[in-house]
This record gives C-alpha cells, structure tokens and sequence, in this order.
C-alpha cells in the first residue's frame, strides 16, 4: 500500500524535534502549486498528531500516513 | 480577534522556548503574531547570553540544549525562521532596556523595534494576549 504511494516533493525531517518537521512542511506547502503532494518524513512521535491538526485547519487533504521502522511518512495535497 | 500578542517577561529558558514554537508554528500559518520581550525576558536575547548558551534552564532545557538524537532549534534561530515564514514581529520594551542599561543592538537582530506599553497595547488591541 504504502510503496504504491507517490510525491511530488519529499522532504526529510528525520532528526528534528517540534515544531521542525511542520514548520518544513508548511514552508514547502506556502511554495507548491495546487495539487502536489508532499512526503514529510519525521521521526517526531509529536508530528504525527501534529500535521494532520494543521493539515485539516490550513484545508489541505491528509493523503496518508505511513509507519516505518523509526520513522513516519505523511503525505499531504497541497488544496 | 487578528491573532495573538505574546508578552515575554521571563527568563526561564523553556517557558521561551514554547513561546517561540507556538509562536512560531501560529505565524507560518499566516496568523499575526506580535512578540513583546520585557523584564527578565530580555536578557536571554543578549548577544553575550546566546553565544555562551548562558539561559536560566531547568531539568529539559539542560536536555534540549545538549541532545544529541533529537534536534531542536533554538528559540532565537526559531523566531528568526518565523518572521521569514509569516506575519510576525518582535519588539524590547524601552523601560526593560533602560533598566538593564543595553540598547537594542545588544540583542540578536531579530528584533523589529523597542515599543513603550502604549505602543504595545495599541498593537495588542485586536489580538488574544498571552503571557509568558
């Protein structure tokens, strides 16, 4: 499921603590066009709460979440 | 309500700290955030006190400073970062200032100004204030 899964940017925030990984992400969001989906990557426990929060109040679409071994993959469409 | 004024009167590095995160996190997504640093608040934005890490911390803050696994920006490089995501601005209170005897270049330059209480009630006026 998750490998069937493809983004048009990725951005890896593996090692950053909050609020990094979602000041990366909303940074990357301000620049994309409509419709892109964005991988952030991030070994933030916090964030994975944390960006689908966001997500839903900027009004863009939480694609999927993906577990790996000692990271997360979450990917978001810019609206 | 137009966003959110937060009034920085401590020293206490972490209680900074999460000012800056929330702060930050609020601004990045286009919500006005004003920042009035005062009293204590101020000295932890000397240059001197930044270049030796020299923060009033506790327990955490010991940890944040030193972690290895985890990286965490500090408060001074995160409201940096912020003002260039969004609609955020920082301000010294001239009172503080004069108490402590510095001017605002003895501060990291991510400040936008020194504001009096009138100044900063003014910009305050439509925003929810948070104080720290």
């Amino acid at each position: 499921m998750s490998e069937q899964l493809t983004a048009d940017v990725t951005i890896d925030a593996r090692g950053a603590g909050c609020p990094g990984p979602l000041m990366d992400l909303i940074g990357k969001v301000k620049t994309a066009d409509s419709g892109t989906v964005l991988k952030l990557q991030t070994s933030d426990r916090g964030s994975v709460t944390d960006v689908p929060e966001w997500v839903e109040k900027a009004g863009h679409e939480l694609v999927e979440t993906v577990e790996h071994d000692d990271y997360w993959s979450i990917y978001v469409q810019k609206a | 309500m137009n966003g959110y004024a937060l009034v920085i009167a401590t020293d206490e590095f972490e209680k900074i700290t999460a000012a800056s995160i929330i702060g930050s996190i609020a601004a990045a997504s286009d919500i006005p955030v004003d920042v009035f640093v005062t009293m204590n608040g101020l000295r932890p934005f000397e240059h001197e006190v930044v270049e030796t890490r020299d923060f009033a911390t506790g327990p955490l803050g010991e940890a944040m400073l030193t972690s290895e696994e985890t990286e965490v920006p500090l408060f001074t490089e995160q409201f940096r970062d912020a003002k260039e995501m969004g609609p955020m601005n920082l301000y010294a209170c001239t009172m503080a200032m004069e108490m402590w005897g510095r001017e605002l270049d003895d501060y990291v330059d991510i400040f936008d100004g020194e504001l009096g209480v009138s100044g900063f009630l003014t910009k305050a006026s439509d925003k929810q204030v948070v104080f720290v």
